[in-house]
């Protein structure tokens, strides 16, 4: 691209100026040679390049998804853990019970498992931690996962007795991510700068705005990490983490924002490439407090006027999967429910003729971000094709929580869901779907208090209602695109869950 | 050779104000509606500029774009200049406190960066083309103001403004028969400038994400989407960069073109 | 005295406009829409949390109250508390006031080490190829977006040799090499678009020198042109020029927005871009406070060059 500087070098007094450039450049070269980029302990460091920098660390402060991205499982543990095909493991709990109605928990704890700060994690920790969800300000999502919860007792030092109002099968899943974490109950003031957690990381530094670098917890009670040091550098700018990766300074792209992207890393001499699944449903919301969308014919016709595959293969590379309902691969009751409701535009102008909604005139007011932009351009053209205008409106997140999301004020939006097993969103009425469906919240409530081998049966079936009363338009599931050098290897392949689990990372 | 620039930039504003007026009544295909299954083609007698990552007909967005572009450079121009080149002729004229009324607010408004601007009405207004060009206007008024109020300054100093105000003329007569007509290359510049600069803001707002919808083609936005597919498809940044680089060149160069055409002292020199 | 008078009437003006500022930066704040609690608190929070924590936070008294708190926290040097994590805002702004400051001040001055001899040299050869040359080079230069100029720097340097990090950056004091390395494509990117357009005011500002009186008797009187223009023209033409410099600074500081954004740099601008993305309008205010005291401030010292520079100014300015 560029002569090398020696070249530069002509024999002719003219080129003095090209001379002079050269010159300088050697002097950079050589400066940049004696940088040291590489560090002395290399193969027990790692950077891992992120897009959201979090905005605290503490996980009960905010529910940005950044939080439990950089300390789930690595920093802070819980009771169980999921695994990356979601099923539940022990981590901090060896073993639990539940009682014969379903409403008592009770948990076992590993009396090896200590605090980076050296305490043991004991039952009373355990109920510090639940209990404070009740009684502080927390993020309102894990307030609504642990409302389930009546009460939480130390049995002894070792054994904690969760019981519930009413069983639920969820709740279980749920104490595996961010709503179950076990807090070192010393650390509890600071949370926000000051991680206090049992996990085989701590934190070392927090340089805002650009990293968070966390080091092995050189006491950790279980297998230690083999890693020492790994950095989490935070990009605003998808494109400037790509052209990091690029230029060899990250070793993992924890997930590519920008599947188009994708070809830069297609050298399999340098890098590898995952394609897992997370838990994140790109949802074409609709206003069911609209009247258009009171009728289901209506609904239906917008999600048939939709050709998700190609929605997919236009915004997102084709990156992801197509899900039909508000279940994405890893949930134990997923199965592919994208024929309902499924493309067909001709069924989808009949229908609007049905309902007489021929002049539909729809505002789409969606954040800024990529899928959502690149998406919203999609349905529009499509909506267009069936005669229904769409008029698209782009808002900072911010004013799109305020507004849309909480203030109810849009016709149709588009987000993705990235909680995991955010259906039972769908059994608010006050919810910003304002969807209303006495059957689907009768047959949620049936399989989460089910007993454990129905429930995954009774969340397919109330997983089909949604999907059939068209209560959303489920474009898609985000893809995990996973970008690691080649050196790298245990890297979970799907997001189960919102964490970038570190545990079973090396590096040759 | 002299007058090359100014022929060069009038024949590339005029190149892109055309492209602008054609697409008011013409494209080879719709600018908006995404085509499944013709993404990031090259180009070929179908797509003379290829498609871009939505499948939509690149030449078409180029367009359309120079629509986008005219109306961003004209408004924010317009807004700066109605409002700073008064105020600037306020000031340079009346000086004492009126002047330092005027310029402090100016500093205070000019202190104030524009981006922040973008920024804000962003939030407030959601992000779109008229955002980005009410805030690149309300930015560049402290320049208008700034450089009138330099220029009346010497004119005021001038013989002839001496001899003008001994003569009892007051000072709207001053400023419309001395004062505009003085420094009006000095705005012509500027104002050249401003429309280069709103055309390259806007595709800095695009590039943040501050500017555009996704539906209304914009070259900024254009830029922006191509950088992600840089690697596979380079040419998607060489149409609208190029086309970019165009307006701001041609703008660049008739509004220097016009200040050394209009400005006596430099016929004289030459 | 009348030197102190006039610079008493300048500090004046400096801490009226600060005033302003202030009053405008926190009107224009608080009309955003969107809460700081509703993001904190997240989806699905209920009416009573997000008040509870929006009086929690002090944002539910009225707006005097708030601003007389902030300005006064400000005289002490204190910029208030994140509403996020609580960290005091200076603390938080003070290492990314040092990467926009060492952007912004070297970005300058490449930029007008380029584009003084290049435009001077414009201006006396504006007839011969290499005055043509000159300027068609600085209009190119103007024409190309700067984040544009940045990301080919960055494919060229970074990802293709390999010779300079893509992104980031390491503090002066962590390791000085490095923080060179990370400095050189963000400098030169902002200053490549800067340097374009001053050689454009150079070169103006000195052709009107050549038009003067002044120097064409120097040159009558056997000058050589350059060390004519030098000895004369610098001097007069150096009026307009610290204008423009100074006008510059404004667009240079939102180029090194664009550009902290394009190299990850963690400045002030991608502070500011962050903070308002989650309405932390503390951290907004005191960004943006610092920001437009900054350009005050230099508007401050160009008034007082002016007066320096052109005695005709000082004595009218003292009258």
């Amino acid at each position: 691209m560029v002569s090398s500087p020696t070249a530069a070098v002509a024999p002719r007094r003219r080129l003095r100026w090209a001379a002079l450039v050269a010159a300088t450049m050697a002097v950079l070269t050589a400066c940049v040679g004696q940088s040291p980029t590489a560090p002395t302990q290399e193969a027990r460091t790692l950077v891992v390049g992120a897009s959201l920098e979090p905005p605290t660390l503490d996980p009960s402060a905010s529910p940005a998804a950044s939080i439990p991205q950089l300390l789930l499982y690595n920093v802070y543990q819980t009771l169980v853990r999921m695994n990356e095909q979601g099923e539940l493991e022990p981590l901090l709990a060896q073993t639990w019970n539940v009682s014969s109605d379903r409403t008592v928990y009770t948990f076992k704890l590993n009396p090896a498992a200590r605090f980076a700060s050296g305490t043991p994690v004991t039952a009373e920790a355990v109920v510090t931690s639940f209990d404070r969800i009740k009684t502080e300000n927390i993020s309102a999502p894990l307030v609504e996962q642990m409302t389930v919860v009546k009460s939480t007792e130390a049995v002894d030092e070792h054994t904690v007795k969760v019981t519930l109002s009413h069983p639920s099968n969820l709740w279980l899943y749920d104490i595996s991510s961010t709503a179950g974490i076990v807090y070192d109950p010393a650390g509890l003031a600071n949370l926000g700068t000051a991680p206090a957690g049992s996990g085989p990381f701590v934190l070392q530094r927090w340089n805002k705005g650009q990293s968070v670098v966390l080091a092995a917890n050189p006491d950790y009670w279980g297998t230690p990490s083999r890693l020492d040091l790994v950095t989490f550098r935070y990009f605003a700018d998808p494109n400037a983490m790509n052209t990091a990766m690029l230029a060899g300074d990250l070793d993992v792209i924890s997930n590519l924002q920008a599947p188009d992207a994708l070809d830069q890393f297609g050298d399999t001499s340098r890098f590898t490439v995952m394609d897992g699944t997370t838990t994140g449903e790109v949802v074409l919301a609709l206003n069911n407090a609209r009247s258009a969308f009171k009728d289901v014919r209506v609904r239906r016709a917008i999600s048939m006027a939709i050709d998700k595959k190609a929605l997919l293969d236009t915004v997102w590379n084709g990156q992801g999967s197509l899900i039909g309902s508000m279940a994405v691969p890893t949930d134990p009751w997923y199965e592919d429910l994208t024929a309902i409701n499924g493309y067909d535009r001709a069924e989808a102008k009949k229908l609007l003729a049905a309902a007489k909604a021929t002049d539909l005139s729809l505002k789409l007011r969606v954040p800024t971000t990529a899928y959502a932009t690149k998406s919203a351009q999609f349905v529009e053209s499509a909506l267009r094709e069936v005669g229904v205008k769409v008029t698209v409106e782009e808002l900072d997140f911010a004013t799109w929580l305020n507004d849309v999301h909480n203030g109810g004020n849009y016709d149709m939006s588009i987000v993705a869901h990235v909680e995991a097993r955010d259906i039972r969103r769908f059994t608010d009425p006050d919810y910003y779907f304002h969807f209303d469906n006495a059957d689907f919240d009768k047959e949620f409530e049936a399989a989460d208090e089910a007993p454990v081998d129905d429930f995954v049966p009774l969340m397919k079936k109330a997983t089909r209602t949604l999907a059939t009363d068209a209560a959303a338009v489920w474009l898609f599931a985000l893809p995990n695109l996973v970008i690691t050098k080649n050196t790298i290897t245990g890297v979970p392949q799907n997001a189960a869950t919102l964490s970038f689990d570190l545990s079973a990372i090396a590096k040759r | 050779m002299r007058r090359l620039g100014l022929y060069v930039g009038a024949a590339l504003v005029t190149l892109v104000v055309a492209m602008a007026l054609v697409s008011l009544f013409w494209t080879p295909y719709d600018p908006t509606l995404v085509v499944a299954g013709q993404r990031l083609q090259g180009p070929s007698a179908a797509h003379w500029l290829g498609t871009d990552a939505m499948g939509i007909d690149n030449f078409s967005r180029i367009l359309v774009g120079a629509q986008t572009t005219i109306v961003v450079g004209v408004v924010s121009v317009g807004i700066a200049a109605v409002i700073g080149v008064p105020l600037g002729m306020l000031a340079g004229q009346a000086r004492g406190w009126v002047d330092e009324v005027v310029m402090r607010i100016t500093d205070i408004a000019y202190a104030f960066p524009a981006l922040l601007l973008a920024i804000l009405l962003a939030a407030r207004f959601g992000a779109s083309p008229v955002t980005a060009m009410t805030a690149i206007g309300l930015a560049t008024i402290p320049s208008f103001a700034r450089i009138t109020r330099a220029g009346t300054l010497q004119v005021m100093r001038t013989d002839f403004v001496l001899a003008a105000r001994a003569s009892g003329i007051r000072w709207p007569g001053i400023s419309l028969r001395h004062v505009l007509p003085n420094i009006a290359p000095l705005i012509g510049v500027q104002a050249s400038v401003t429309f280069a600069l709103a055309i390259l803001a806007e595709a800095a707002l695009s590039f943040l994400g501050l500017s555009t919808a996704a539906i209304v083609p914009t070259w900024g936005k254009m830029l922006r989407d191509a950088q992600t597919v840089m690697f596979n498809a380079p040419l998607q940044a060489v149409w609208p960069g190029l086309a970019i680089a165009a307006a701001v060149l041609g703008f660049n160069l008739l509004g220097d073109g016009l200040r050394d055409l209009l400005d006596p002292r430099l016929r004289e020199v030459s | 005295m009348p030197v102190l008078a006039f610079l008493g009437r300048r500090l004046a003006i400096f801490a009226i406009s600060l005033v302003g500022a202030s009053m405008l930066i926190f009107a224009v704040c608080s009309a955003l829409p969107g809460e700081v609690a509703e993001i904190i608190l997240g989806e699905g929070a209920s009416q009573a949390q997000i008040e509870a924590l929006t009086a929690e936070l002090g944002l539910d008294r009225p707006p005097v109250v708030r601003y007389l708190e902030w300005v006064g926290g400000m005289l002490h040097g204190d910029f208030g508390v994140s509403y996020f994590t609580g960290q005091s805002v200076s603390g938080l702004m003070a290492p990314r006031i040092a990467v926009t400051l060492w952007l912004v001040l070297f970005a300058l001055l490449l930029s007008v080490a380029v584009a003084l001899p290049v435009g001077m040299l414009a201006a006396m050869k504006r007839r011969s190829w290499q005055g043509f040359a000159a300027t068609a080079v600085a209009q190119l230069g103007m024409a190309v977006p700067a984040f544009w100029a940045a990301i080919v720097l960055v494919l060229v340097f970074a990802v293709g040799l390999r010779w300079l990090p893509a992104n980031g950056y390491i503090p002066l004091t962590t390791d000085p090499v490095s923080w060179a390395a990370h400095l050189v494509l963000p400098v030169t990117s902002l200053a490549i678009v800067q340097s374009a357009v001053l050689v454009r005011y150079v070169r103006s500002a000195f052709i009107e020198v050549l038009s003067e009186d002044y120097y064409r008797t120097a040159r009558a009187v056997g000058w050589r042109p350059f060390p004519a223009l030098l000895r004369h023209g610098l001097r007069n033409a150096a009026l307009s020029l610290v204008t423009v410099v100074g006008l510059q600074l404004a667009s240079v500081l939102v180029g090194a927005i664009v550009i902290e954004q394009v190299f990850a740099l963690p400045g002030l601008g991608s502070q500011l871009l962050s903070a308002v993305s989650q309405r932390d309008l503390m951290i907004v205010q005191g960004v943006v406070m610092f920001l437009a005291a900054s350009v005050l401030l230099i508007n401050f010292l160009v008034d007082l060059s002016y007066a320096w520079i052109d005695p005709r100014l000082r004595t009218e300015a003292e009258r």
